[in-house]
């Protein structure tokens, strides 16, 4: 699942409902202590306790995007159950004006539980809570009513934040499943639109070339068998892209584009593919104009009729290499560069990318790009 | 004289393989056939160097073919029309002394069965790219070193141009990818035993020959 689904979305917005329910908590408890019990340390201590117990809670669900069950335990325990009975033995005698902030900590604590729990987890933390609620009301003597009124307000704490946290879930589900749907149709369709495409290509080039040597075309004139030996490379091309299992068709149909117009000047591309890696479209025309411009190199300059062009993906990282086996160059003071700065360096950097040019006199050239730089 | 026999399913590849061969003086085609027990039943005696189709269509396994002709004392030089990056790499573990694309020119193809004759390996940025790119994760480890001279040499790179960036001479350059061919075929090594040995030798009835 990752952070932008619409069960994280759910998920977090739950956290900060809770988060901002025991806030509302905290506040009053602030007001309350300030007002009624300022001289004692007690109820100051009870109220820090809150405060961290809360931050730890709350803030590590908001650094990890889920609560820890663990720590929700720890707040219904600690500020749900411990600190109204340290409240009760330690703060003097109980005022519910200075004092009853502190059993607003069990239902936050209820919401919190009714989020990150399962339904018996959630069931046993509403029993624990309710007990502690009606046993300090038995000490302190409260009335029926007040008794009451606590529980009702605890059980629709627990009630509320779980029928929320129901519907929020069910619907950043569905909202996941209809993307995960539409995705897979968008795929679907690149990948019609791109057989298409090899069905044309296959239409003008293979096909045509068998059907014109089947109406008796002479094959071995060397136009026919040069014509042959470029389809027979597309083909080789066609089933090493299909056949790799991380295949992305935009990188691999701009690299065909390229190599396909190097191939009808004449000059013959070895290529080879591994592990193409997902690249932008922008990224994927900047490469593949780079990889034109240096196959158009060779074709003029290197003096030899092949090249060889490799794409493979290391990790998330692009890496490209134009080789040829040609006259070479001394890479320090070339006028033929021009084409190589200008059209190489500068359309890869405008994406982000990297090319460096290797030559010695003699040793043919390598183009190697990289992207990310 | 260089003896050469061709196995492969295609009519017209072997019809071709026929032609292109008579011709080239210091060979001799002595054998071609679809199978390789058809091969191993028609040839006496050692032929030099077999260029054996990667993927045949009578459904046996290529390891299994390169090790029947490695026993009969023949060295192996792979051939297909696609490079086939897996059965590529368990071709050069099994035995293979080289790989090429059916598309070289003729020229290529004799310099590599004659490298090969000679106890050489004829490499090809095909072959380099197969192990370079190899996913497998019980495949051998290569020194940082070994990687750069097969990654380059893989990318379309000459030798020279290879080893210059290495910082290396074109020997040891060479060196290199002969050791990364050896560390394939001794990874490679367990399936191969002399029991296994002995059996094919049976079984191809060579004993007999």
């Amino acid at each position: 699942m990752n952070v932008g689904s619409g069960l994280q979305r759910a998920r977090s917005f739950m956290i900060l409902a809770t988060m901002l329910y025991r806030a509302s908590h905290l506040v009053i408890g602030l007001f309350a202590v300030v007002q009624h019990r300022p001289g004692l340390p007690v109820a100051w201590l009870v109220l820090l306790a809150a405060v961290g117990c809360s931050v730890w809670v709350w803030g590590g669900a908001l650094a990890r995007g889920v609560f820890s069950g663990w720590a929700v335990w720890a707040d219904v325990v600690v500020s749900g159950c411990v600190l109204p009975f340290v409240a009760l033995e330690w703060g003097g005698p109980l005022v519910p004006a200075a004092d009853g902030w502190v059993m607003l900590l069990g239902t936050s604590a209820a919401s919190a539980a009714a989020v990150a729990f399962g339904r018996i987890a959630l069931a046993g933390a509403v029993v624990v809570l309710t007990a502690t609620h009606v046993a300090v009301c038995r000490t302190v003597g409260a009335s029926a009513v007040a008794l009451d009124g606590h529980l009702i307000s605890l059980a629709s704490s627990a009630i509320m934040a779980w029928v929320f946290w129901w519907y929020l879930n069910r619907q950043g589900r569905l909202l996941d499943a209809a993307s995960a749907r539409a995705l897979a149709a968008e795929a679907q369709k690149a990948r019609y639109a791109e057989r298409i495409d090899h069905y044309r290509a296959l239409h003008d080039t293979v096909l045509a070339t068998l059907t014109a040597i089947a109406g008796g075309v002479d094959a071995n004139s060397p136009q026919v068998r040069e014509r042959c030996g470029r389809e027979a490379a597309y083909l080789r091309r066609l089933i090493q892209r299909t056949a790799d299992e991380e295949y992305r068709p935009e990188l691999g149909a701009a690299l065909e584009r390229a190599v396909r117009s190097a191939e009808s000047l004449g000059l013959r591309v070895i290529t080879q593919y591994h592990n193409l890696p997902e690249a932008p479209a922008e990224v994927a025309a900047a490469v593949a104009d780079a990889v034109t411009e240096a196959l158009n190199n060779v074709r003029i300059h290197a003096g030899t009729g092949r090249a060889y062009l490799t794409a493979t993906g290391v990790g998330d990282r692009l890496v490209v290499t134009v080789v040829d086996r040609g006259r070479g160059f001394v890479p320090d003071r070339v006028t033929r560069g021009l084409g190589l700065r200008r059209s190489v360096h500068a359309r890869l950097a405008e994406v982000g990318g990297r090319a460096v040019v290797d030559s010695r006199p003699g040793e043919g050239a390598v183009v190697e790009l990289r992207w990310p730089e | 004289m260089i003896t050469v026999g061709v196995v492969d399913d295609d009519r017209m590849l072997l019809d071709g393989m026929r032609s292109w061969l008579r011709d080239v003086p210091g060979l001799r085609l002595v054998a071609s056939t679809a199978t390789v027990a058809e091969f191993l039943a028609t040839t006496c005696g050692a032929v030099d160097v077999v260029l054996l189709d990667l993927v045949l269509r009578d459904g046996s396994v290529p390891a299994q073919n390169i090790r029947r002709l490695r026993a009969a004392g023949s060295r192996v030089l792979v051939i297909s029309t696609v490079p086939d990056r897996s059965r590529i790499v368990s071709a050069v573990a099994a035995g293979a002394d080289g790989y090429l694309t059916k598309d070289n020119d003729l020229p290529t193809l004799v310099a590599a069965i004659e490298e090969i004759a000679a106890g050489g390996t004829a490499h090809s940025p095909e072959m380099a790219f197969a192990c370079a790119h190899d996913d497998d994760p019980a495949r051998p480890r290569l020194s940082p070193r070994e990687l750069q001279v097969l990654l380059d040499y893989a990318s379309g790179m000459t030798l020279k141009s290879a080893a210059r960036r290495a910082g290396i001479t074109v020997n040891t350059a060479k060196d290199y990818l002969d050791r990364v061919k050896a560390k394939y075929q001794q990874a490679g090594r367990p399936t191969y035993t002399k029991t296994d040995l002995a059996r094919r030798v049976r079984e191809d009835g060579l004993d007999g020959c």
